[in-house]
């Protein structure tokens, strides 16, 4: 089982998008871009967030092993989000809290049709006890939060 | 209610009474005897021995105390007839409450009369009327003749060719008690020389008790009275017989009677002073210390701030005062107030001064521990926060934990409003890991933390959890 390489940094941001030309291109009628265009500026229409897993890793584009309690030697734990639809481009932040201390806002982009993405931290022997992640929109809207603990 | 006012217990005024009421007895039982000036020496001695001790004379103040305890079995020695005349010659009524009047029935006319013709035919005599003193300790005893006094009889006893007619008689009552007594002569260098020696021996006697003794001269027929230190030459029969009536009490007279009850106020206020003073010399010279643990009590200007932490919730006061008033001195009488008047929402440090300190008169305060109190205050706020369990310890590597319920999911806590700002998870105590084989439920405390915040419902101090594990699969890494 292959999986994701480690990032370097504390904090690794990567997107990982699933877009289905198809269906996009198909299941759109010529009209409906422009009524869109004219909702966006009144109604924001916010990605549905479908899956949200706390994970050992991502492998093929699935969260591995989800679960609330992650073992510290594992040495980073992801959050993996899955949103569909999508209906513009649009951010979307993963705030990792240990305890209720804020220890990182990973920014994240989403692209419609749907889209997935996770963010992940490295794990250190300090960073054992309970965690958090809020998933917020960019409008600041909590949508879930991931709640887990780092073990020995 | 005067007692608790000036912070002295029932006890110590019942006390003080009593031994001011023992005390005036005594005066009044054995007044005008030497009974009564040893006494009040020896209380001289227990005020220096008192002093003696509070100025550090260690072997003074010892030695003082062996005095006293010897003078006392002195005192029961030397004036046992005294103390028995005082304590048989009274019903119980007038020992612990009459006020005794000797010589009232003494025949006064007849005495008068008496004198009067002993001093016409030149015979001289030596009449002694004793009061409350007893002379046994003083005077030679005579011979007992407990006679009925009668003018013959007297004139018969001091008549030249009785063989006791040198001595003195004693008349107490309508009685002749004793003849041919010999009293103690005056060593005084002062007296008139025509003074032979029944005038000295009058004068001897009067020094020494309250009797009253009368003296007729041999050689001019002239006669003397002789009562405490004075002298009085007596020319009139009247002055005599008044003097007779004053000395057996019957004078009841409107300004006698005030005049003895001022005596007998005066002393009894002097007793109830001495008293006093001795009890606080006892209560006060013994100063006591004693540690007081005193719950804090806050005092709120704005009655919607409340106070969330306090580094004490009492403080140890280390109290001096005298013994009796450390003995009641009951928690609820001590009273620590702290003033919130000027303090606002957050952090504060308070000083624990004397002036936060109430306590009853005659005890003060030595030391305050802490001095300085931390306290958060904060106005009170409620907010549903949601539980998290904090797993601790190992769970096994083939196992993986995937789901927690926790019920309730979210509880209502009670806590200053700048401390629920930041809070916004709760957490389980430690829940561990170890052990942990298959899915199941524990029951978790939840960590209120910081100590500021509480449930609003005490009860919801816990947490139920539902946990499902299941088997790492092998191709899991």
């Amino acid at each position: 089982m292959d999986k994701i390489p480690k990032m370097k940094t504390s904090i690794g941001i990567c997107g990982v998008f699933l877009v289905c030309l198809l269906s996009a291109a198909a299941g759109v009628p010529p009209g409906w871009a422009q009524d869109t265009d004219v909702e966006i500026e009144s109604v924001y229409n916010p990605p549905v967030l479908v899956q949200a897993e706390m994970c050992e890793s991502i492998e093929r584009f699935q969260p591995v092993n989800p679960a609330v309690v992650f073992s510290i030697s594992l040495g980073r734990v992801y959050c993996f989000t899955s949103f569909d639809p999508v209906f513009e481009e649009t951010v979307m932040f993963h705030r990792w809290f240990r305890k209720d201390l804020l220890i990182s806002n990973a920014r994240l982009v989403l692209n419609p049709p749907k889209w997935a993405s996770f963010s992940s931290m490295q794990l250190r022997p300090v960073d054992k006890g309970p965690w958090r992640v809020e998933i917020v929109d960019s409008r600041d809207n909590l949508i879930k939060t991931l709640r887990f603990s780092i073990s020995d | 209610m005067m007692a608790q006012f000036f912070g002295i217990g029932w006890q110590n005024v019942l006390d003080i009474a009593l031994n001011t009421y023992i005390l005036f007895r005594l005066y009044v039982l054995f007044r005008g005897t030497n009974v009564l000036r040893v006494l009040l020496a020896m209380g001289a001695l227990l005020v220096f021995r008192q002093v003696a001790f509070a100025m550090g004379l260690i072997i003074t103040s010892w030695v003082m105390q062996g005095v006293i305890a010897v003078a006392a079995l002195v005192i029961i020695v030397v004036f046992r007839n005294e103390i028995s005349l005082v304590l048989k010659t009274r019903d119980l009524k007038s020992f612990f409450w009459g006020i005794p009047r000797q010589q009232l029935k003494t025949p006064v006319g007849i005495i008068v009369e008496s004198v009067y013709e002993l001093a016409r035919k030149k015979i001289g005599a030596l009449i002694v009327l004793p009061l409350s003193k007893g002379m046994e300790s003083v005077v030679q005893e005579g011979i007992p003749w407990h006679g009925k006094l009668s003018k013959e009889m007297l004139i018969s006893i001091f008549w030249p060719d009785n063989p006791v007619h040198d001595g003195a008689v004693v008349i107490q009552g309508n009685q002749i008690t004793d003849v041919g007594v010999i009293l103690p002569l005056s060593k005084r260098t002062d007296l008139p020389s025509r003074f032979g020696t029944r005038h000295r021996a009058a004068v001897g006697l009067a020094e020494q008790t309250d009797a009253l003794i009368i003296v007729v001269s041999e050689e001019r027929g002239t006669i003397t009275l002789v009562r405490n230190r004075q002298i009085y030459d007596i020319n009139d029969s009247r002055v005599l017989e008044k003097l007779l009536i004053q000395h057996a009490g019957g004078d009841t007279s409107t300004g006698d009677i005030k005049k003895r009850t001022r005596d007998l106020a005066i002393a009894a206020t002097v007793c109830l002073v001495c008293v006093t003073g001795l009890w606080i010399s006892f209560s006060r010279g013994v100063e006591t210390l004693a540690t007081q643990d005193v719950p804090i009590e806050f005092v709120k200007s704005d009655q919607n701030m409340e106070v969330f932490s306090s580094s004490a919730s009492s403080v140890r006061l280390l109290v001096s005062g005298s013994r009796p008033l450390i003995r009641a001195l009951g928690p609820e009488r001590i009273n620590v107030k702290l003033n919130l008047a000027n303090t606002t929402a957050g952090e504060t440090s308070l000083s624990v001064g004397r002036n936060a300190v109430s306590l009853p008169p005659g005890i003060s305060v030595k030391s305050i521990e802490p001095s300085m109190i931390h306290v958060f205050l904060d106005v009170p706020l409620k907010k549903e926060i949601p539980v998290q369990a904090f797993w601790a310890g190992r769970l096994s590597p083939d196992l993986m934990m995937t789901q927690v319920a926790i019920t309730p999911k979210k509880i209502i806590v009670v806590g200053p409003s700048q401390v629920l700002e930041d809070i916004n998870t709760l957490f389980t105590e430690p829940i561990s890991l170890d052990g942990i084989a298959e899915s199941g439920k524990i029951t978790a405390g939840i960590a209120f933390t910081p100590p500021t915040i509480r449930p609003e419902d005490p009860k919801k101090s816990e947490v139920q959890l539902e946990y499902t594990v299941r088997k790492r699969n092998t191709t899991d890494s």
